[in-house]
């Protein structure tokens, strides 16, 4: 493993070097931006194609954002860039205390969270399930490049055109479920996906206060981990919808209960699963999982067949 | 607003399995605690029951980046650190003292790594609340029956060891003459002290298990001179500590903002108040044979 590890890393230097000097030299237009979670940074990229180099900063979907730890080298790109992208909400407080301490005119930040204008008390940080937040991001990525960078304004504004477009293919995705399935009971984790869902028009039997403590990592009520597994158990459900990030020896025991109950379970993820999709893709497949669960009782345990994460924590 | 009647109506808690999983898993790991307790106190030796238990939080955020049960990790690294104090071990006690607290530092330090890298690296997001202050309710169980076995393995070893452990911890030269293996027997009894701390890690918490082994011996020796009878004084008190901090963690579903207040919270509270009400009432007894006299 740690051998696999360090030649992996060595291969990713090498590219960053071999990268960074030849971008260096031949294209100093090119605008340094940054989603903070790698689903921000996938269009921030798409609205800016190649005059925009991007990073992402969170972008391991097999472990828990919210835990997220800083590096020095994160804060020198956080700091240097031109164009920050950041859920807020607390999800990436650390981001934001980054940004205040060098602040920057130059800089164009955008906070998904005062850009849609929520107050800090808004339970659920997961905005990016939300079709509208997301169309109102992409509005707002074009015009902070746009006042970077004036001479490609009209490409801007094609890309944000073709990217609003694909995100009607998503809300009619949205709406042929929503027709087709009406008021679907669903079980869930944690709020990961609840924006989503909601406009699915599903109805999420689980507690909030359960889901609460699933993603704060408290101690949930056992008033709570029984009605969870009522739910499964008494068949009141069509779903159990998860969070792949988060697996707790308490989340692994709703897993086994849906199964032994033939409730079919259905991964979200709370960072874009990579490679293999871009920010729609991922958001139909999430979409197509939670049909063929509720439709043919099939569960859908990871959009990402390929790499497996490790066994997550158990109990005996 | 909570209410008695419509909760003894609802009689959910007693149908509820994770309150039945917290009632046998705690139970079992506080009289347990209370038992190997009470020697701890008298052999003074609670700083190195406390330093076992926080070294055993590396064990405990080891198994969960591994994917063991939890109680194999706590209890493999007690184990460890136990046995690794006997051997640098004095019976000097400011030296004891002295090679606990830095085994300790050293212990919580591989803790901070491994609570690191389970947060980094595996989805078990909320590896530090529960290996530090441990969650009752989301145990899961299976780990029931092994549980109690080790429990019943601790007890064994409290009944075997209660005679030799009395004298030494009462002069340990008379009990060398007598012809006790007393290094041995001491190695034993950190071996007990192990179990004791894992089992209590798991439900409460690595950081808070001290409280457990500590608090209801030191209120039940207050309560009593004779070593057997403060057993069974410290066994009630841990039990109805345990189980009545599982109830009001359980009713404070009712009355509390988001449902629910964490069970170890009312555990520690339960032990500290009858801490201080055992430290009252042996003052008034003083008092009043002062006054009788």
């Amino acid at each position: 493993m740690i051998s696999w590890r360090s030649q992996a890393g060595v291969a990713a230097l090498a590219l960053i070097l071999f990268f960074g000097t030849a971008r260096c030299g031949m294209a100093s237009g090119l605008l340094d931006a940054i989603g903070i979670e790698n689903q921000y940074a996938n269009i921030i990229q798409q609205i800016g194609g190649n005059f925009v180099s991007v990073t992402a900063i969170i972008t391991n979907p097999n472990t828990d954002p919210h835990t997220f730890e800083v590096s020095p080298k994160i804060v020198s790109k956080i700091t240097s860039a031109s164009l920050v992208v950041e859920n807020g909400l607390g999800y990436d407080a650390w981001a934001n205390k980054i940004i205040e301490a060098a602040p920057s005119r130059r800089r164009k930040i955008i906070n998904v969270q005062h850009l849609l204008g929520l107050p800090n008390s808004t339970p659920n940080p997961h905005l990016w399930y939300d079709p509208k937040a997301i169309s109102a991001v992409a509005k707002a990525i074009a015009a902070d490049l746009t006042t970077l960078d004036p001479a490609h304004a009209a490409f801007f504004n094609d890309r944000l055109r073709r990217f609003d477009e694909s995100l009607r293919a998503w809300m009619a995705a949205i709406n042929s479920f929503k027709a087709r399935y009406p008021d679907t009971p669903v079980a869930v984790t944690e709020p990961v996906a609840n924006y989503m869902l909601q406009a699915l028009g599903t109805r999420i039997e689980t507690p909030f206060s359960l889901q609460l403590a699933i993603m704060n990592g408290t101690d949930p009520s056992p008033q709570d981990i029984a009605a969870e597994n009522a739910l499964l158990r008494e068949h009141k459900v069509k779903a159990l919808v998860y969070n792949r990030q988060v697996m707790t020896p308490l989340t692994e025991s709703f897993l086994n209960t849906a199964k032994k109950n033939g409730i079919p379970v259905v991964a979200v993820y709370e960072t874009m699963p990579t490679p293999g999709y871009d920010f729609q893709s991922w958001m139909r497949a999430e979409i197509q999982a939670l049909t063929k669960a509720v439709a043919m009782g099939a569960s859908t345990e990871s959009l990402l067949p390929a790499s497996e994460p490790p066994p997550p924590a158990r109990l005996f | 607003m909570f209410s008695p009647a419509k909760f003894i109506t609802a009689a959910g808690f007693f149908h509820n399995s994770a309150v039945h999983v917290a009632l046998a898993i705690g139970g079992s790991a506080a009289v347990v605690s209370a038992i190997v307790g009470v020697f701890t106190v008298l052999r003074a030796q609670s700083f190195a029951g406390h330093a076992l238990a926080d070294i055993s939080s590396a064990g405990g955020s080891a198994a969960l980046l591994f994917g063991l049960p939890p109680l194999v990790g706590f209890l493999a690294m007690a184990m460890l650190a136990a046995s690794g104090m006997e051997v640098v071990g004095s019976r000097q006690i400011r030296e004891r003292d002295l090679v606990s607290g830095v085994v300790l530092g050293a212990g919580l330090g591989v803790t901070a790594l491994f609570l690191y890298l389970d947060v980094s690296m595996t989805t078990a997001s909320n590896a530090a609340n529960m290996v530090m202050f441990g969650s009752m309710f989301t145990m899961a169980p299976e780990t029931m029956i092994p549980a109690l076995w080790v429990a019943v393995l601790a007890l064994a070893m409290c009944v075997l060891l209660y005679r030799p452990l009395l004298l030494i911890a009462i002069d340990p030269d008379i009990a060398a003459i007598r012809g006790l293996n007393v290094r041995l027997i001491g190695l034993l009894y950190l071996l007990t002290l192990s179990i004791a701390v894992a089992l209590s890690a798991m439900t409460i918490g690595a950081i808070l298990s001290t409280a457990l082994l500590i608090g209801p011996a030191a209120t039940a020796i207050r309560w009593s001179r004779r070593p057997g009878s403060a057993m069974v004084i410290a066994s009630v008190i841990a039990i109805s500590a345990t189980w009545g901090g599982i109830f009001l963690a359980y009713a404070s579903f009712y009355w509390t903002p988001n449902h629910g207040w964490p069970v170890s919270f009312f555990i520690v509270a339960i032990i500290f108040l009858a801490y201080l009400a055992s430290g009252r009432t042996t003052a008034l007894a003083r008092l009043r044979r002062a006054m009788a006299g």
